[in-house]
């Protein structure tokens, strides 16, 4: 494996990385479970869904923390994060 | 496989982090859990047999139910039954107090049949043993409360974020070697070699296990939050749950069917189901429920031990279901796995077996994770290890081994005294505080290594007295002790006999350590020679 140069590896970033991931995971989780909610199986109505639904934030959301680190620095994981959430949540209040 | 070395770099650093501050909470929190598989046990084993009233043939329990609602005022608004159970009398309902909140004193009223068919009753404060363990499994033996809330459960649910951090961090770091040295355990390439091993074994094999635990602790803790998330976030006006309207028949006690009938319906509805428990609630208002536990030995329940149906007492129509296997019922069986994979309440009593183990597993695993960071910050040759090593050393110790300790004297003792006081529960409280208070305290005025040597015999030996009692009270009855009276509670003493070997064991081991292993470590007992030429005869 050839040698990372200095400005290519990954900055640790441990507080904004943490953060992103934490505030901006959790809601983009919210979000994807919104279109799960809404355009998954059963629709907003089904019985009981809701409890399925609040199961799944969860492990979404700790997934997306978890992979935070890999963003190159934290500006980028706070970007790319503000970013998936906007698109999730446009399409969720625009179709729901 | 091959992980970018910077990569690699940050995920380490997060494992270790993680770990280390969240893995003496979560030792408590598996260690009490996997106590908690075997509740029922531990509750008929802390308790003398003679609380428990004689179980009655199911046809007879109309008889029972009618001769205790002629006559109690308390029984008439609720009271519950028990079927099958040894373990339990047959018909139980609160003098003070209710089965919803926890409190030390409850008065619960026994109630069953003799051989003549006459009313035999009597009130006690159950022991709250078992219940009591399942706190110290949920909030770490953290009091407090934040809002209607326990502060330790926001605690554990805090450590289980950083643990699920620390799972998928500990697999990303250990991708490169992990086809490697997966099944090594390496013993002669020094302790760490090999703790690192045994970690490591342990953390992948268990994986599946811990990810379900850690996800389901974080909801258990926070699904307020969450639902509030979704309510906000998501539903908007939509409501979050179908309220459906009380039934407004004024119904009177007369009107409840016969416990037959209602268990001919249940057999109808649940023909792969054994009713364990009936509980009617309400009965005098509106919000009138009976809500069975019902118990499939090849089944996934959604509770600790059974799936729950509810129906109206009086109209005997079903309200709710965590058994419904229709379309209509899928979001709730979904959602019982999830339940029932914290719970192991699948796999019946071999599941419940294997859970026990994976779970002292995990115990072993948060404990051996804290030791490895104490190796690795092992400075060679010095005289004294680093502030942070030692007071490490210590918590590790004093919090995790006192708690078992703390948590095995408590049961012994409260064993002892139960004829003595009136209500045992403050004495299991008392003594586990106790006894973990002053335990901490001396781990870290005397360091890690005498604390060890303290505590492990202590543990020992207090789970070795445990069968001995029941032996003492088979050869002096007049003590007021019992000895076990079912193959569960049996099942309790030998637990504890296993235990105790397995705790000299690990005092064997640590002794070891700490008189003949490097006196360069947090686990060496100062000795009064140079510490250079000491190094050189070991090493």
């Amino acid at each position: 494996m050839a040698r990372l140069a200095e400005q290519d590896k990954l900055q640790p970033d441990w507080w904004t990385k943490s953060l992103a991931g934490l505030i901006l995971g959790f809601t983009l989780a919210l979000g994807l479970v919104g279109l799960f909610a809404w355009f998954g199986p059963g629709g907003i109505d089904a019985d009981t869904k809701v409890q399925f639904n609040m199961w799944l934030i969860t492990p979404i959301w700790l997934l997306i923390l978890s992979f935070s680190f890999m963003f190159k620095t934290g500006l980028r994981a706070i970007g790319y994060l503000s970013l998936f959430n906007v698109l999730t949540y446009i399409v969720l209040y625009t179709f729901r | 496989m091959k992980v970018r070395s910077d990569v690699l770099r940050v995920y380490q650093s997060i494992h270790i982090w993680t770990g280390i501050i969240a893995g003496v909470v979560l030792f408590i929190g598996f260690y009490a859990g996997s106590l908690t598989m075997f509740k029922g046990a531990i509750d008929a084993w802390s308790m003398p047999p003679a609380l428990t009233l004689p179980q009655v043939p199911t046809e007879k329990l109309d008889d029972l139910v009618a001769q205790v609602l002629a006559q109690d005022d308390k029984a008439k608004i609720g009271f519950s039954l028990h079927l099958n159970d040894e373990h339990q009398s047959p018909m139980t309902w609160y003098q003070q107090g209710s089965e919803r909140e926890l409190s030390m004193s409850h008065q619960l009223w026994h109630a069953s049949l003799d051989e003549r068919g006459q009313l035999v009753t009597q009130l006690s404060t159950p022991s709250e043993l078992a219940e009591l363990i399942d706190q110290l499994h949920r909030t770490a033996g953290i009091a407090g409360e934040v809002g209607h809330d326990q502060a330790g459960v926001y605690v554990l649910g805090i450590a289980a974020v950083l643990y699920f951090l620390a799972l998928v961090s500990g697999v990303i770091f250990l991708l490169p070697t992990l086809t490697k040295s997966f099944f090594a355990l390496r013993k002669d390439k020094g302790e760490s070699r090999f703790w690192l091993d045994a970690h490591n074994l342990v953390g992948i094999t268990s994986l599946p296990f811990h990810l379900v635990i850690c996800v389901t602790v974080i909801v258990f803790a926070f699904h307020d939050q969450l639902y509030d998330g979704l309510k906000h976030m998501v539903y908007g006006e939509k409501p979050l749950f179908a309220q459906s309207a009380p039934d407004r028949t004024p119904y009177t006690l007369a009107d409840l069917p016969k416990i037959t009938t209602v268990l001919t319906k249940v057999q109808e509805l649940a023909p792969d189901y054994q009713v364990h428990e009936m509980t009617f609630m309400n009965l005098d208002n509106p919000r009138a429920t009976l809500r069975l536990g019902l118990y499939n030995p090849n089944g996934f329940m959604r509770g600790p031990v059974t799936d729950y149906l509810y129906l109206h007492p009086y109209s005997l129509k079903v309200s709710n279901s965590t058994i419904d296997q229709s379309d209509k019922g899928i979001w709730a069986r979904t959602v019982a796995v999830f339940f029932g994979l914290h719970f192991g309440s699948y796999g019946g009593d071999l599941g419940r077996w294997v859970y026990f183990f994976l779970g002292l597993s995990g115990a072993f695993l948060f404990y051996s994770g804290n030791l490895l960071w104490l190796e690795k910050r092992r400075k060679k040759l010095a005289t004294e290890q680093t502030r942070a090593c030692r007071l490490m050393a210590s918590a590790t110790v004093g919090i995790c081994l006192g708690s078992v300790a703390a948590l095995a004297v408590s049961m012994l003792l409260g064993k002892w005294l139960y004829v003595h006081v009136g209500n045992i529960n403050h004495v299991y409280l008392w003594l586990y505080y106790l006894v973990f208070g002053l335990l901490v305290a001396f781990a870290f005025w005397r360091g890690a290594a005498k604390a060890a040597l303290v505590i492990l015999p202590l543990c020992a030996l207090a789970t070795l007295a445990m069968p001995i009692t029941s032996l003492v009270a088979v050869i002096a009855p007049s003590l007021g002790l019992w000895a076990p009276y079912s193959a569960a509670t049996l099942g309790v003493d030998l637990a504890a006999l296993a235990f105790s070997g397995m705790f000299f064991y690990g005092y064997k081991l640590t002794r070891h350590r700490v008189f003949n292993g490097p006196q360069d470590s947090v686990w060496a007992i100062p000795a009064k020679v140079p510490v250079a030429e000491l190094t050189q005869q070991t090493s």
